[in-house]
């Protein structure tokens, strides 16, 4: 033998680890056969190739499969596997990676001296507050207020803006084009004031409000937060007894209902994987935001930010309860998961990558206004041109005469106990099936009842197309001034209070009217009734798409009409119990 | 050392992050991130990649993504996961 022994058991000298005595008796084995063969011996360092084929090496076996004496190395060093695993009933390779990461820690604390506290990372000192076992929620529950105070108050001037350029100067030009096109007072001129300036510039208002949440959400997401709040979350669901990691796909939902459903892929178990499917539409999507910015600001226009996270909060509140009900009857399953989340480091956000996440998702808001959204106001302003009752003629009769409306009465009732059965309510919640943001296009058409060509002439000054675009700069200037002074309203200090209040848009008036006749008094109930239906109820038909993918036909059916009832139920509750508590 | 990684991921009943773990088994990150990536190789582990699940089909197309194929638009930055293969919890 030509090595020196340095250990009874082992024919390791010098810097070398040691693998413990059974394996260390086996690579002698080996290393003895090896020895066998001084050419293989002179090519490789023997100790080193025995280690190798005991971590079954696959190029290592290969090589020596062809030279002389292989076979018979490769013979005994399977023995030896065999006989290792026997022993530590585990693969030899993880032994020997086991023993390598011991001998390397031991390595790094007898040399390396360090406490507790200077391995503490600026992230670490962070985490500790939180990620912290009882104060993550509260936490996590003040940085979804502030995201909603940020989106509800600060964006409103310009929300205001958009809303007067588009009914003012924009609708202006396009009715002059028409009519220099020599369709003035025709179903064309109708067509773009009722259905597409009514419906898509309905939506478009709300442009502002999506690029303040968007705002919010990227300086949560890029500064590390987000990730946090998924641990904290997750780990509450965990104690609940749900799926831990249920709770990703739920934070993707507050973005977009669809991913979120492709997301539940990475729970393995089915029976999970279907509950989560069924929570995800209750995480209320960005879609669902114009509804409750404009129902706030018509019914709370004090409370606006408070009633956007209050509905956000009962979307996860009623997941999380729908979830343990489930857990517990339909889908028990006693198998734990287990899994280990990886934290990135907080950093902090650039302009350039706010503004690609601002440019990215509010592109996609505008890119489905022009597409799905028109599309829909289209279609819907021809149900509402179609007269069948009254004996008018296409796009000249009354929109209540019309198929659209007549359908929606049809429906009506059986909203009438949840405090909003018009037929325009009735018709909005109808189109909402298709996409969250048609709910308010749908407002603007239905509701558009001083929106006709003649009405806003009459409304507006005549003005030139250089004076329009010098009142939408000057607006745009003091909409920017107005929207510095809401940056305080976040924290509570208000600079606009020695200002008048403004007058609500018609659309505003409209709604607020609507609402007040058909709950009978109580139309701040039938508001709040109204948008827990919109958050619970269906959120749009490529979730259902996504929902067949990922869950089969039966459980779609489940989770459409699930929704349903339970919108029904949940809004039945806020307005028959806040009249019985004699609330608004 | 390598072991102690997967028993305390196994027995982690609460939720389990890894810088909780780097802490808890006086590991540094780097060699944590390297037993992590071990034990994905043998399989024990498997690293559940959420953005590969998400990334925009074309059934989401009409809901959600962006023109230019890079996927969906609205899907948020998703922690890292790597979750115990379940025939290989006893170890």
């Amino acid at each position: 033998m030509s090595h020196e022994h340095k250990h009874a058991y082992t024919q390791r000298e010098g810097f070398t680890i040691d693998y413990g005595r059974e394996a260390e008796h086996e690579i002698v084995k080996i290393q003895e056969e090896i020895a066998k063969y001084a050419y293989i011996e002179k090519e490789y360092p023997s100790r080193w190739l025995a280690i190798k084929l005991l971590e079954e090496d696959s190029d290592i076996k290969m090589r020596l499969q062809v030279l002389e004496g292989g076979k018979g190395i490769l013979a005994i060093a399977e023995k030896s596997i065999a006989h290792l695993e026997k022993i530590y009933d585990d693969d030899v390779d993880v032994i020997i990676a086991d023993h390598r990461y011991g001998w390397i820690n031991g390595l790094v604390k007898e040399t390396v001296k360090r406490t507790y506290q200077d391995r503490l990372t600026g992230s670490d000192k962070v985490d500790r507050i939180v990620t912290h076992r009882l104060l993550g929620i509260p936490i996590f529950l003040l940085a979804m207020w502030s995201v909603f105070k940020l989106t509800a108050d600060v964006s409103a001037p310009y929300l205001d803006w958009v809303d007067a350029t588009i009914g003012g100067p924009i609708t202006n030009w396009i009715v002059a084009i028409i009519r220099v096109l020599g369709l003035g007072s025709t179903w064309v001129e109708s067509l773009f004031v009722n259905g597409i300036i009514a419906g898509v510039g309905g939506v478009m208002v709300f442009v502002p409000v999506m690029m303040f949440l968007y705002l919010s959400l990227a300086l949560l997401e890029d500064s590390g937060y987000m990730a946090r709040a998924a641990f904290v979350m997750d780990r509450l669901m965990h104690v609940l007894g749900l799926h831990g990691k249920s709770f990703l796909p739920m934070l993707v939902g507050f973005g977009c209902t669809v991913p979120a459903l492709y997301a539940t892929r990475t729970l393995e178990n089915e029976k999970d994987r279907i509950l989560t499917g069924l929570l995800v539409p209750f995480m209320s999507c960005g879609a669902r935001l114009p509804v409750y910015v404009l129902f706030a600001a018509i019914f709370f226009p004090e409370n606006a930010g408070a009633v956007i996270f209050g509905l956000y909060f009962l979307g996860i509140l009623t997941a999380i309860i729908l979830g343990i009900t489930l857990k517990n009857t339909l889908f028990k399953d006693k198998e734990d998961s287990t899994f280990v989340m990886e934290l990135p480091p907080y950093r902090l956000p650039t302009l350039r990558g706010i503004w690609f996440h601002i440019w990215e998702r509010t592109g996609s808001f505008v890119r489905k206004a022009w597409t799905i959204i028109m599309v829909t106001s289209i279609i819907l302003w021809f149900l509402m041109a179609i007269p069948v009752r009254g004996g008018g003629s296409f796009a000249q009769a009354d929109i209540k005469d019309s198929a659209f409306a007549t359908v929606s009465k049809a429906i009506s009732p059986a909203l009438a106990p949840l405090g909003f059965d018009s037929w325009e309510t009735t018709s909005a919640l109808l189109t909402g099936f298709v996409a969250k943001e048609v709910v308010v296009s749908t407002m603007g058409q239905v509701y558009a009842i001083n929106n006709t060509p003649d009405a806003i002439e009459e409304e507006t000054e005549a003005t030139t197309f250089f004076e329009d675009v010098g009142e939408i700069l000057t607006t745009f200037m003091a909409a920017t001034g107005d929207t510095i002074k809401s940056i305080p309203l976040i924290v509570g200090i208000n600079l606009f209070e020695e200002e008048a209040e403004e007058e609500p848009t018609a659309l505003m008036q409209a709604v607020r009217d609507g609402f007040e006749e058909s709950s009978h008094g109580h139309s701040a109930l039938a508001a709040m009734a109204f948008m827990v239906f919109v958050l619970i109820y269906t959120p749009c038909v490529a979730a259902v798409a996504a929902e067949k993918q990922e869950l089969g036909m039966k459980w779609t059916w489940v989770s459409i009409i699930g929704q349903l009832v339970l919108a029904w139920l949940m809004a039945f509750v806020v307005f028959q119990g806040g009249i019985l508590l004699g609330l608004g | 050392m390598l072991k102690k990684v997967l028993i305390e991921i196994e027995n982690s009943k609460n939720g389990l992050n890894l810088n909780e773990l780097s802490h808890k088994l006086n590991l540094d990150r780097s060699a944590l991130n390297g037993m992590i990536e071990f034990w994905v190789q043998k399989g024990r582990l498997v690293d559940d990649d959420a953005e590969e699940a998400i990334s925009c089909s074309s059934s989401c197309g009409s809901s959600c993504s962006s023109d230019d194929g890079l996927g969906c638009s609205f899907v948020m930055e998703m922690p890292k996961t790597y979750s115990l293969r379940k025939s290989d919890k006893t170890l």
